[in-house]
Formats: structure tokens, C-alpha cells, sequence
């Protein structure tokens, strides 16, 4: 029983004492950790400095086309310094300025334009990161291929489309999805096409994301949003028409009536209805009236918002019907559409704000006090 | 006598069974909720949340506040909420009955006036007295509610009747959010829309420099109860509810913050009134709800550092409130107890409830009867002092291990603690707490037991310096 206790208490203290100097050694990595972090700081402060300086410096001889070859030498000229210092450095120093240099390039690239961004595309070429990237790319973990086409879109380098091409169709969505974003940096507003053929079950999140890409573009993608609205996946279409209505693209007003009478889906219908709400067209105004009876309560209070939007007091008398039926929140969002309808909208809140029934009542005086109507004078 | 003993035997082999068990179970918490955290930080690596502030597609946010005599802290609470980085969201302040100068206090400050504004009564709650907004523009998403006093809950179940958003995020008073708090908790939602709700990780804002409503350093308290529960909050968190997002199986979003979607806890019911732990009752009964239905949900944990609290530094403070936690547990297990080995609830029934009942629930009192045995044993001179010495050398082991393995995961994802002094204080204290810590927690523990079978329902009040060092109560 000694020897078996004497065993057992040793393997535990063991494993005890294991776990001490484990936290210990992670307490120490820390230290490391922090030392080498305040040294990346100072390398990433140098080259900031430097390479604002090299964006900075006008070049030589005047620029006629920032593509032709001599002002790729010119560029080499500027950076030939920098690289012979990193030659002159020892390897394990050398990973880390390169490092620190390629972390200031990426994080550059997202505050240029023009001239400055090709500079710096072709400074990124130069010294060889887009190579290293284009390496990466090919990496069996999705989170290092996806970074790498992230910064080969940063740095729109023209010479990663054909891989970015191919990583269109990753196994990863999170690869797929950054090498879209990167496609549409280096190649534009074209790339859409393909991005909204390729793409599937869109969700808020990527939707969002690739609205701040759209919108960039404005009307110039317009017509390829007018193209996906025919889309087989139903994610995309509702993308699209929330898009149009974001850019403000009035010609878009006949295909959302289109979707708006003739669409399968009550929800799609009823972003449409949003959509043409907010893009302010009369002409939407008939097919909105007859949604206003439609058995779908979101379908109906969409509509109904989007006659208030629109703001023709023709739908005085539809709204003021329907108002007497639905539940709170469509009353709530009927009278607030009738107040937005002009001095007609206004003087029937605040009749309203007399009406006997005591829940007319209470919701006309909200929407009144809202819209700041003096129901005194109505 | 010999009956005695075979007693004693027969709880040895309970215990030792139940300790491999209980060890097994927080090895392998330790090792998914690293892989978890590996896996959301990489799948978060490319996400600009800031796109979230200037898109139209963001969807919106009421935030519920209830305040319960806050009238030193207040003011400064709601400003904080109101510079948040979000896209469109609302900040609801509920007065729930004060006693003090809360309301008059946001009356004044903020230029309120009473609303004409009316709403649905969803969820059944106390008389609201007025709905407040403001006349100035940059309190436009400012709605201050007074209402009878009815507790947290009911003062959450008025703010979600109002609230006018799709989002309601539920907080304390004194909770201090991180400025793209509501960006990180909200992303879930955005990418599975059968999300439901979403917990975010709380830490512990002692001896950190707030300024303005914001964490700006991340240090350490001085005093050492705050720093054992930083221990214990990592292991809760970063381990315990990582792991059971990871299955679908949380049955617990802090009170201190939560994002839900309104239209479901409207389907639930809102929160129970008559319950201390509230928050967790309302997510085992949106499980139960949604297994009950058959509907997809899920129910998810977002592990970045978003909210900021205070905790006790007195052990009466600390021991009210973990016995009013245990006592919600209790409760909570007890409503719920169908679900308990129940199939039809999936992962809750079988393996989140057990764990919860058998681990959480019961471990205080299988330790402390186990405290008292040896004791015995001891006394009657029957006891192996080679095998207890042992045991305790073992239990060391697993309990320094599980600690500094929550630290560990702090250290590999979030790394909010920079100074190597404070890694090592943690280390150290998780340590520490195997010598006496531990021992209190489980006796109050214990306690709650007594307390809520006489029936005591008390919340207790909870002492607050305030982060701005103003001395503010708060109780329900």
C-alpha cells in the first residue's frame, strides 16, 4: 500500500508541479510577448514615417500615364534605399523589418487613391509581398488564403486575378467572399456580374458587407442590380432591390412594380413596396393602393409606409379606411403615413385626435405630437 | 456500527465516482471551449464591424436599462449608452419606482418632457406612470419610462412591451458598455437568422481606469476578492458558456448583458417576475419553447470583452449575492425540471440540465458533506490519511488546472490584461483559491439551499462604489 501510495502521491505532485512551471513558462512568454510587440510598434512607426515620406516625394519627371514603365522606374528609384538597408540586415532581423513593412503597406493601402495607390501597389510588388501572398493564397487553412486575398485586394494586384478568379469557387465561404472583395478592388464595378451570379443565401451580415462595396459604385451598379432581381435565389433579389432603393436609382421603378404585382413571395413583394417608397415615384402609387388590402399584415404595412413616403394625397381616403382596421402597430404606421401627407394628412390627424374611440384617439395624438402638429389649431 | 461504515463506503465511491466525473467534464470544457475560441476569433478575423454604424441594412437596437434608486450614477450611465457606435438604436431608461431623484434627475438632465406615446401591452407588467422623451435632438433616442416598482424583470417585461425595435438588448444600470459592444453581440443574428439571443462575455471593471462611462486601462483590483472572481468569471465564461454555445446548449445570458430578439421573448412570455435568477430562467424556457415547437433556433455566446461590471469586495456583499445566484439556479432547475434527462429537448434535456443539476447545483453540497465526512472519519480514527492526502494532492491538481486553464484562454484569444504582473496574479489566485476561497463559496452555496426552502426570495442589496467613485445602491 506504501510503494502504491508513494507512486500515486509522486505522479500527482508531478503533474502538479508540471502545471506551476507551465504558468510560469506562460507568464515569462508574456514578458517575451510584450517585449517584441514594443519592438514591432517602433518598426511600424519607422516605416509609417518612411513610407509616407516616399508617397510624399514628387517624382522626377511628371507623370503622363501613371501605367507607362518609366514611372515604375521612378518608383524603383524611390524605394532602392529601403531595400538595400533590408539587404544589409540579418535574416532573423530581416523577417521582421519585412514584416513590419508589409503590415504598414496593407494598412496604407485602405487611406489612398489614385496615383499614391499605385505607388504603393507597386512598391507591395516590389519588394516581393505580393508573391509571398500569392504563395499564401494556396495555404491548406481558409483563414490564412482568405487574409492573403485580402491584402492582394488592398494592394490591387493585377497580377493575383486569375488565382482570385479561382478562388471565387474556394471551399471556404469566408475565402470565396474575400477574394469577391478583392475582385471588385482591382477590377470594378465589372466584377459584379459575376459576384451576383455566384453568390447564394446571402446573409445580413455578407449583405452588409457587400453593400458598402455596392455603394461605392452608385448608379454604376445599378444595371447589374437591375439584372439580379431576376436572380433564382430569393436572398439576392431582396439584396438587389434594397440596393436600388439605397442608390436612389429611379429607373428602377418599372421592374420593382413588376416584382411588386407579379412576384411569388409576399416578402419580396413587400421589400419592393419598401423600395419604391423610398425611391418616391408616383407611379408606384396604384399598385401600392391595392397592397393595402393584401391578407399579409407585413405586406400591407409595407405598402402603407410607402404611401406615406410617396406623399399624394389621393391615398388620403385608402389610408384613412384602413386605418380603422388592423392592429396597433399598422394604426400607428397608417396615421404616421396620413400625417406625412401634406397639409391634408395633417388636418385628418387632427380630426382624428377628436374621434370618440379612445384608441383613435390616443394614436392620432401620438403621431401629432411626432410630426409636432399644434392639435389646438386642427 | 458496521452499517455506519458501509454507509461511509458506499459515499466514498459516490464521491471519488463524482469527482472523476465532475474533472472529466471540466477537462473536456477546457478543451472545446479552446477550440471554440480559436474558431471565433478566426472566423471574426475579417469582419469590419464598423460597417455596422454606416449601413442602412443594420438592423435596430432597444436597449432596456432598469434603474432602481440611481440617482448618483445614472446620469453618466445613460450618457455612455448614448455615445455607443451603432447604427440606429434607442437607449430605454425604466425607472422602476425609485425612491430617490432618479426620474427628476433624468427629467432635468437630459430636457424630457411626458410623451403622448402609447404601446402594446404584450407582456403583462406593472402600471406605467409616463413615458418620457426629449426635446433635444441629441437625446432623440433617449425614452425614460416610469413605472410602480415590480422588480428587474417586470421592468425589463415594461421596456420590451416598448421598446420599437427588432433587437432588445438587456442590461444593468451599471453596466458599462464597450463602445462596438452591440457590433460584436449583434453579428451572431446577422448571420444565422434563427439566432434568438445572444449572450456577451462580462468582465470585471475593479481597478481598471474608467473614464467617461469607458474601460480605458485593464488592470487589476488591489483588493483580493475582486481578483479571485476575475478568476472565476474567466472560468464561467471563457470556458463553461463557450462550451455550451459550441452545443447549443446555453441555458444562461447574463443579466448584466444580452441581446434577444423582441418578437421571441414576446413569444415566451418575457421574463418571470417572481424569480431572483430571471435572465436564467427566460433562456431555458426560449429552449424549452422552441424544442417544444420543433423550430430551429439557436442560441448563442460572443466571448469579446463587451461588457464592463462592478463586483462585491466584501465577502457579505459576495456571499449575498452568490447565495441570491444559487437560489436562481435553484429555482430556475425546479421550474424547468421536465426537460430534466427529457429527449424531446435535445442537448438541454440530456446533457445541459444534468450538468447543471448534478454539477453546478449539487456540487456545493456533495463537497461540503464531503468536508464533513472526513472530519468524521478523523474523529473515529477510520479514516486513510494516505488516500485523503492523496485526494486532496489530486483535487489540487484538477482545481490549479482548470483555473490557470481559463487564464490560458483569456491569454491566447483576448489578451485584455497587458502587464505580465496581472497574468501571474491570476495564476497565482487560481492557485490560491483552492485554500479557503473555495471553501466560502460553498458554504454560501450551501446556505441558498436553507434559504430558499424557508422561502426567502430576496434579491439583497448590493453595495456599489460607482466607477467614478460615487456611492450609489442599488436593489430591486
Amino acid at each position: 500500500m506504501r510503494l502504491e501510495f508513494f507512486i500515486l502521491f509522486t505522479l500527482a505532485l508531478a503533474a502538479l508541479f508540471f502545471f506551476v512551471v507551465a504558468s510560469i513558462a506562460l507568464v515569462v512568454r508574456k514578458a517575451i510577448g510584450v517585449q517584441r510587440q514594443r519592438g514591432a510598434k517602433r518598426l511600424y512607426g519607422l516605416y509609417s514615417a518612411q513610407l509616407a515620406e516616399l508617397l510624399l516625394t514628387d517624382l522626377p519627371v511628371p507623370l503622363q500615364s501613371v501605367k507607362s514603365p518609366s514611372v515604375h522606374q521612378q518608383y524603383e528609384a524611390l524605394l532602392t534605399p529601403t531595400k538595400r538597408k533590408l539587404s544589409q540586415l540579418t535574416l532573423g532581423r530581416k523577417a521582421l523589418h519585412r514584416e513590419a513593412l508589409r503590415s504598414v503597406l496593407i494598412d496604407l493601402a485602405g487611406d489612398v487613391v489614385g496615383e499614391a495607390a499605385e505607388r504603393l501597389a507597386y512598391f507591395f510588388s516590389s519588394l516581393g509581398f505580393v508573391q509571398d501572398e500569392l504563395i499564401l493564397l494556396r495555404s491548406k487553412k481558409w483563414w490564412i488564403r482568405a487574409q492573403a486575398a485580402r491584402h492582394l485586394g488592398s494592394l490591387r494586384a493585377r497580377r493575383a486575378i486569375p488565382l482570385l478568379t479561382v478562388a471565387l469557387e474556394d471551399k471556404d465561404p469566408g475565402v470565396r467572399y474575400e477574394a469577391i472583395q478583392a475582385l471588385v478592388r482591382v477590377q470594378g464595378v465589372e466584377s459584379l456580374s459575376a459576384i451576383l451570379r455566384v453568390t447564394r443565401r446571402l446573409s445580413r451580415w455578407r449583405a452588409i458587407e457587400l453593400s458598402t462595396i455596392i455603394m461605392q459604385f452608385g448608379s454604376a451598379a445599378a444595371p447589374y442590380l437591375i439584372k439580379a432581381l431576376k436572380s433564382p435565389d430569393q436572398s439576392i433579389v431582396l439584396f438587389s432591390i434594397e440596393m436600388l432603393a439605397a442608390i436612389g436609382f429611379v429607373s428602377a421603378v418599372e421592374p420593382l412594380r413588376a416584382l411588386l404585382q407579379g412576384y411569388p413571395s409576399s416578402v419580396v413583394q413587400a421589400k419592393a413596396a419598401e423600395a419604391l417608397g423610398r425611391l418616391g415615384d408616383e407611379r408606384a402609387e396604384e399598385g401600392l393602393l391595392k397592397l393595402v388590402g393584401s391578407p399579409h399584415p407585413h405586406l400591407r404595412l409595407k405598402a402603407v409606409e410607402a404611401l406615406g413616403r410617396i406623399g399624394s394625397p389621393a391615398a388620403i381616403h385608402v389610408l384613412l379606411d384602413h386605418f380603422a382596421r388592423g392592429h396597433l402597430g399598422e394604426r400607428i404606421a397608417t396615421a404616421r403615413a396620413i400625417a406625412a401627407l401634406g397639409p391634408a394628412g395633417a388636418e385628418t390627424i387632427c380630426s382624428l385626435a377628436a374621434d370618440e374611440d379612445e384608441l383613435t384617439r390616443a394614436v392620432a395624438l401620438q403621431v401629432a405630437e411626432e410630426h409636432s402638429l399644434d392639435i389646438g389649431k386642427g | 456500527m458496521e452499517f455506519v461504515a458501509s454507509i461511509l463506503d458506499l459515499y466514498l465511491v459516490f464521491v471519488i465516482t463524482y469527482f472523476i466525473a465532475v474533472n472529466i467534464t471540466y477537462t473536456i470544457f477546457l478543451v472545446v471551449s479552446y477550440k471554440e475560441i480559436l474558431s471565433h476569433m478566426r472566423h471574426n478575423l475579417f469582419s469590419n464591424y464598423r460597417l455596422l454604424v454606416q449601413s442602412e441594412l443594420t438592423p435596430t437596437i432597444s436597449i432596456l436599462a432598469p434603474a432602481f434608486n440611481e440617482e448618483t450614477t445614472v446620469i453618466e450611465s445613460v450618457k455612455s449608452l448614448l455615445k455607443l457606435s451603432y447604427g440606429t438604436y434607442e437607449v430605454v431608461v425604466i425607472n422602476d419606482g425609485s425612491r430617490d431623484n432618479t426620474l427628476q434627475r433624468l427629467i432635468t438632465e437630459f430636457g424630457m418632457f411626458k410623451s403622448r406615446r402609447i404601446y402594446e401591452p404584450l407582456i403583462r407588467a406593472r402600471d406605467v406612470k409616463g413615458i418620457y422623451r426629449s426635446n433635444l435632438p441629441e437625446y432623440r433616442n433617449l425614452v425614460v419610462v416610469d413605472k410602480e416598482n415590480g422588480g428587474k424583470a417586470d421592468a425589463l417585461n415594461v421596456g420590451i412591451n416598448i421598446a420599437q425595435f427588432e433587437y432588445v438588448c438587456c442590461i444593468d444600470a451599471d453596466s458599462l458598455l464597450e463602445a462596438d459592444a452591440l457590433q460584436k453581440v449583434v453579428k451572431p443574428f446577422l448571420e444565422d437568422d434563427t439566432v434568438i439571443a445572444v449572450g456577451g462575455i462580462v468582465r470585471i471593471a475593479n481597478g481598471c481606469n474608467v473614464v467617461n462611462g469607458r474601460v480605458v486601462d485593464v488592470g487589476l483590483s488591489r483588493r483580493w476578492i475582486p481578483v479571485f472572481q476575475v478568476v472565476e468569471y474567466f472560468r464561467a465564461f471563457l470556458s463553461g458558456r463557450m462550451f455550451w454555445h459550441g452545443y447549443n446548449g446555453l441555458l444562461i445570458i447574463s443579466g448584466a448583458f444580452g441581446l434577444f430578439k423582441r418578437s421571441a421573448v414576446i413569444e415566451a412570455g418575457g421574463y418571470k417576475p417572481d424569480t431572483v435568477g430571471e435572465d436564467m430562467e427566460l433562456v431555458t424556457r426560449l429552449h424549452r419553447m422552441k424544442r417544444e415547437k420543433r423550430e430551429p433556433y439557436r442560441i448563442a455566446f460572443v466571448p469579446d470583452p463587451v461588457c464592463w461590471t462592478e463586483v462585491p469586495e466584501s465577502l457579505r456583499v459576495l456571499a449575498r449575492q452568490r447565495n441570491r445566484w444559487h437560489r436562481g439556479l435553484l429555482d430556475t432547475m425546479l421550474i424547468h425540471r421536465a426537460l430534466l434527462l427529457n429527449a424531446r429537448y435535445g442537448v438541454v434535456g440530456l446533457a445541459a440540465m444534468p450538468y447543471f443539476v448534478m454539477v453546478e447545483l449539487l456540487g456545493p453540497l456533495f463537497e461540503f458533506f464531503g468536508y464533513f465526512v472526513v472530519l468524521f472519519l478523523l474523529v473515529l480514527g477510520a479514516l486513510n490519511v494516505q488516500m485523503a492526502i492523496l485526494f486532496f494532492v489530486v483535487a489540487l491538481f484538477y482545481g490549479v488546472m482548470y483555473s490557470v486553464g481559463a487564464v490560458l484562454l483569456e491569454e491566447i484569444s483576448f489578451q485584455r490584461y497587458p502587464n505580465p504582473r496581472d497574468l501571474a496574479t491570476l495564476i497565482s489566485f487560481g492557485i490560491l483559491e483552492n485554500f479557503g476561497y473555495r471553501q466560502m463559496t460553498v458554504w454560501w452555496r450551501v446556505k441558498a439551499f436553507w434559504d430558499y426552502f424557508r422561502g426567502a426570495h430576496a434579491w439583497g442589496a448590493m453595495q456599489r462604489k460607482g466607477f467614478a467613485g460615487a456611492k450609489a445602491r442599488m436593489s430591486a
